[in-house]
């Protein structure tokens, strides 16, 4: 027993010792949220396989130290060319106030925004606001990192709610959610690549697909 | 020659027919299309109460008067419905239908009273602009109670005129109608009467037609609103607790007329009225009627249109509870106030000294104001009838609880289950019977009520948590009710 000790101690203390690194180089993702356009979240809601909805301020999400907005600015395309109302650079124009005008409506059903982020990076964090005037479940939300401007190859999906595969990416196992000022806070898992898909199949209350704005957060990949 | 074509009824009938046959095709397509607001959906339930054999049960805190379903009820028979789950949203709309055509072809019996030409631009604003021809497509009770309050003011003043027995009878069915559609039918009847006694006051020196009102003529008229009135209130003598129900509804009445949640600014008609391309037109051209009505030497019953039109729209302004549905009741002035509007334009243009110039203006202005007041109607009657955006579509269910049978439906189908069980718990489930209205197996629960066993749940989103162990082994989707209202449909969870 003694003998069994002496040995996992030194190799515990090393785990121990990296972790403790791993950890000391993340940091709290640092958001700038809009002002609250609807008083309330009207969805009180603590039962299985539902997303609870948040109670205040959101929990800080770490990432590495030295993670950036990589989307600010950056160029959009979409699989509607003709935005319904909005142009596609509001997308990632910084703007998430919520009101008339800082949101791009695109066509109703299923449709999809892309966002360049002009080199490969690695995604830590993706934050979308749909719309959060009111209370709205955007449907079948799926995110997606690929190096692949057509998302053929090398695809890698951080979120995917599309439980009757509507978009094609598969059956997700994600939950709803209800749209708030705090946006959606999506893991990004290190993945990547240089453009990042979000798609949508219209929501609760008719088929078109907004986005306020979308932030990527991550690192440019060396 | 072109004077003795005019005065003949038949002929003079008939552009008026023509107007109102278009009316109906501008009415009737799609007429299924848009989903059912809260209040259509009750409305049809009460349909389905009376298919099923149930006499009809006023009740003031939620219902209003049976005229809709006595005129719905015979009409939804002759298309072969049986039962709830038999209706369409198309058949029961087809009885706001008819009776917005109805008021279509009353403008020709107006023409005596208001002037052929005027009543004719007025039956064609009124088969046209975007408000009449949305609000006819409604299952409510507004376009009838509209088509009454026409038939009142025509009779009654033909009644007033004349002393005939038959105006006088027409004037009591008119309303009787209205009364039994809704009770703010009362506000009407006050705001005719004050509209009487000003009209006298006013015209006391001349020779004012209100001045003949007998009372034999009131006293038929009476008779006939309260023999109506009784008739349908008590569904054909099968509810007498209806009348002291009807008596007793005043209370009820003036706390909702407090708002319940639908209280507006003052101008909220004015600003509903005149939004869209369309809007600033008719406000303008009605302004420039009323105000050519006001003129001391101007027909009279133009001047007795005018003081109604203030006194009701005074009304409706003052009272905090307002929807976009009421403002029907005022497109009757309106659209006789912009139909003389355009016809002194008409002679203004013909009688110019530069009617060369006159004449085309005139031409290019009515090209315009059609045009505008067709793109509306397209715009909110058929490309975005019941969007948010759409001012007309008031706390409107959304396209999105279309899908919530047919999901139901699908996931039966695959998991086998022939006839699901459905519970639905919601404080107010409104409009969800009527879209679950062809599943048999179905019950509704409030809040803190144990429900059965079911194989579908459906909650409101605030009493979910309640149901805690009931719902752990179902996943929830959810699904928009209203722009902001929220639904959840618990599914069998995948294993």
């Amino acid at each position: 027993m003694r003998i069994f000790v002496s040995r996992v101690s030194p190799i515990a203390a090393a785990l121990l010792f990296a972790a403790v690194a791993v950890a000391q180089d993340k940091v709290p993702l640092k958001l700038q949220l809009p002002k609250p356009l609807f008083v309330g979240t009207p969805v009180p809601l603590n039962v299985p396989n539902l997303e609870p909805p948040l109670k205040g301020k959101r929990a800080d999400f770490m990432v590495p130290a030295g993670t950036i907005n990589l989307s600010k600015g950056k160029k959009v395309t979409a699989s509607d060319d003709s935005p319904v109302t909005g142009t596609l650079d509001l997308v990632t124009d910084g703007d998430k106030a919520g009101d008339e005008g800082s949101w791009v409506e695109l066509g109703p059903g299923k449709q999809w925004v892309q966002i360049d982020l002009a080199k490969k990076s690695t995604v830590y964090a993706v934050l979308v606001w749909h719309y959060h005037s009111q209370a709205r479940v955007y449907r079948d939300v799926v995110a997606q990192v690929s190096d692949d401007p057509n998302f053929k190859s090398g695809v890698t999906t951080i979120f995917n709610n599309d439980f009757k595969n509507e978009v094609g990416a598969g059956a997700g196992k994600d939950q709803n959610y209800v749209e708030t000022y705090q946006g959606k806070l999506i893991d990004g898992k290190g993945a990547q690549g240089r453009y990042v898909r979000l798609y949508s199949n219209g929501n609760t209350t008719n088929k078109l697909n907004d986005y306020i704005e979308v932030e990527v957060w991550g690192k440019p990949a060396a | 020659m072109e004077r003795a074509i005019l005065s003949s009824r038949w002929i003079r009938s008939l552009p008026f027919i023509l107007l109102a046959l278009l009316g109906l095709a501008v009415r009737l397509p799609q007429l299924g299309n848009r989903p059912m607001h809260t209040d259509e959906a009750i409305n049809g339930y009460i349909v389905g109460q009376l298919l099923a054999g149930q006499p009809y049960l006023y009740d003031p805190q939620d219902r209003h008067g049976p005229s809709l379903s006595a005129l719905a009820l015979p009409l939804a028979r002759v298309q072969g419905d049986r039962s709830f789950a038999d209706l369409t949203e198309a058949q029961l709309r087809l009885t706001s239908v008819i009776a917005g055509t109805i008021t279509i072809l009353l403008f020709g019996a107006a023409a005596e009273m208001f002037g052929f030409v005027p009543c004719l631009i007025a039956a064609g604003l009124f088969a046209f602009a975007p408000l009449p021809v949305y609000y006819d497509r409604y299952f409510i009770h507004e376009s009838l109670f509209c088509a009454a309050t026409f038939g009142l003011i025509l009779s009654g003043w033909r009644a007033a005129t004349t002393g005939k027995l038959a105006p006088a009878l027409w004037a009591g069915v008119s309303a009787g109608i209205m009364l039994a559609s809704k009770e703010t039918a009362v506000l009407h009847f006050f705001a005719l009467a004050a509209s009487v006694v000003v009209f006298w006051l006013w015209n006391r020196s001349g020779t004012a037609a209100s001045t003949r009102i007998s009372p034999r003529t009131l006293l038929i008229a009476s008779g006939m609103f309260v023999a109506l009135s009784t008739l349908l209130f008590t569904w054909f003598g099968q509810n007498w607790r209806a009348l002291p129900a009807l008596l007793h509804a005043t209370p009820h009445l003036v706390s909702r007329a407090a708002g319940q949640g639908h209280e507006k600014p003052f101008w909220y008609f004015a600003q509903l009225l005149a939004s869209g391309r369309s809007g600033g037109v008719l406000v303008a051209l009605t302004c420039l009627g009323f105000l050519a009505a006001l003129k001391p030497r101007g027909p009279a019953p133009y001047r007795f249109l005018a003081i109604y039109f203030v006194l009701i729209a005074a009304i409706y302004s003052l009272i905090p509870y307002k929807t976009p549905w009421l403002a029907l009741n005022l497109w009757l002035p309106i659209a006789l106030f912009a139909g003389g509007a355009v016809s002194l334009l008409w002679q203004a243009a013909t009688s110019h000294a530069f009617v060369r110039i006159a004449i085309p203006a005139f031409g290019i202005f009515v090209i315009l104001a059609a045009t505008l007041i067709a793109r509306d109607t397209r715009q909110r009657v058929y490309l975005q009838p019941a969007d948010e955006n759409n001012p007309y579509a008031y706390a409107h269910t959304t396209d999105d609880i279309l899908g919530l049978p047919t999901e139901i439906m699908e996931l039966a189908q695959r998991d086998g289950i022939s006839n699901p069980r459905i519970a639905v718990i919601a404080s107010d489930p409104w409009p969800l019977p009527w879209y679950l209205r062809r599943f048999s197996q179905i019950g509704f629960w409030q809040p803190g009520q144990q429900p059965d066993r079911a194989d579908f749940y459906i909650t409101s989103t605030e009493v979910a948590e309640q149901y805690h162990s009931q719902l752990k082994d179902f996943r929830p989707d959810f699904f928009g009710e209203r722009p902001g209202v929220l639904i959840l449909l618990w599914l069998p969870a995948p294993k």
